[in-house]
């Protein structure tokens, strides 16, 4: 299942790249896709209490189980204004 | 940019704000006030001299939550419309980073319609700033938006 993950901020300086798109098996969340770029970026791990998840241009709670073709993105705290 | 059906005007983009033209939007002959909020770039923070901001968002998402702030100012205050746009890209001191204009028939929903939008805005917006000092720079704290909890797997008695 192909899942297109975009990170911004903080966290696009860390994985060093705004947008990936990864390969995930059927009835993986939001928190397996998070805990896979930690393993590969293991600062990323630290900031995981002040990052909140989008699907699809919606925020989402971790639990959500991904489906093919979504967009996911990682935000950091949002500071515009 | 995009209209909607309450001729609400929504932008974010990398030219300057132009403020006049937004309140022209708004200012209908029905309207008796139009309330602004000009955020602008200041030249401190945590007492350090600022040099200048940059501004990068999830462009999408952040315009259909803007336009989801104008859509809730409709139903909670008695207005009549609704300008916001917010600059991305670099922002030197003084510039214009978000602007707000609301119109209604009387001042009191215009006041409280202004305030509750830059107030969300700020809390749940993809929007990010990074400050640019001296000797360094560092992303802005911000605050983290609100997510809506996981659905439970079984419906809850009621």
């Amino acid at each position: 299942m192909q899942t297109r993950v975009l990170f911004f901020g903080k966290l696009k300086e860390l994985t060093g790249a705004a947008e990936q798109s990864v390969e995930l098996r059927s009835g993986a969340t939001i928190a397996d896709l998070f805990d896979r770029f930690s393993n590969e970026t293991p600062a990323l791990a630290s900031y995981r209490s002040s990052v909140v998840a989008s699907r699809n241009q919606e925020f989402a709670p971790w639990s959500t189980v991904l489906e093919p073709g979504d967009e996911i993105a990682f935000l950091p705290p949002v500071s515009g204004g | 940019m995009s209209l909607s059906a309450h001729d609400d005007l929504i932008t974010l983009g990398r030219d300057p704000i132009a403020p006049d033209a937004l309140i022209r939007h708004v200012r209908q002959a029905h309207d008796g006030a139009v309330v602004t909020f000009d955020g602008c770039v200041r030249n401190h923070s945590h007492g350090r001299a600022t040099f200048y901001l940059e501004y990068e968002a999830y462009e999408s998402m952040a315009l259909e939550k803007m336009r989801e702030i104008a859509a809730s100012l409709h139903t909670l205050f008695a207005i009549d419309s609704v300008a916001i746009a917010h600059r991305l890209g670099r922002l030197e001191i003084g510039e214009t980073s978000v602007f707000i204009a609301v119109s209604a028939p009387h001042r009191k929903a215009a006041f409280e319609a202004c305030r509750h939008a830059i107030d969300t805005l700020k809390k749940t917006v993809p929007i990010w700033k990074k400050e640019f000092f001296e000797d360094g720079a560092v992303w802005a704290d911000g605050e983290l938006p609100p997510v809506p909890a996981a659905t439970p797997a079984v419906k809850p008695a009621s």
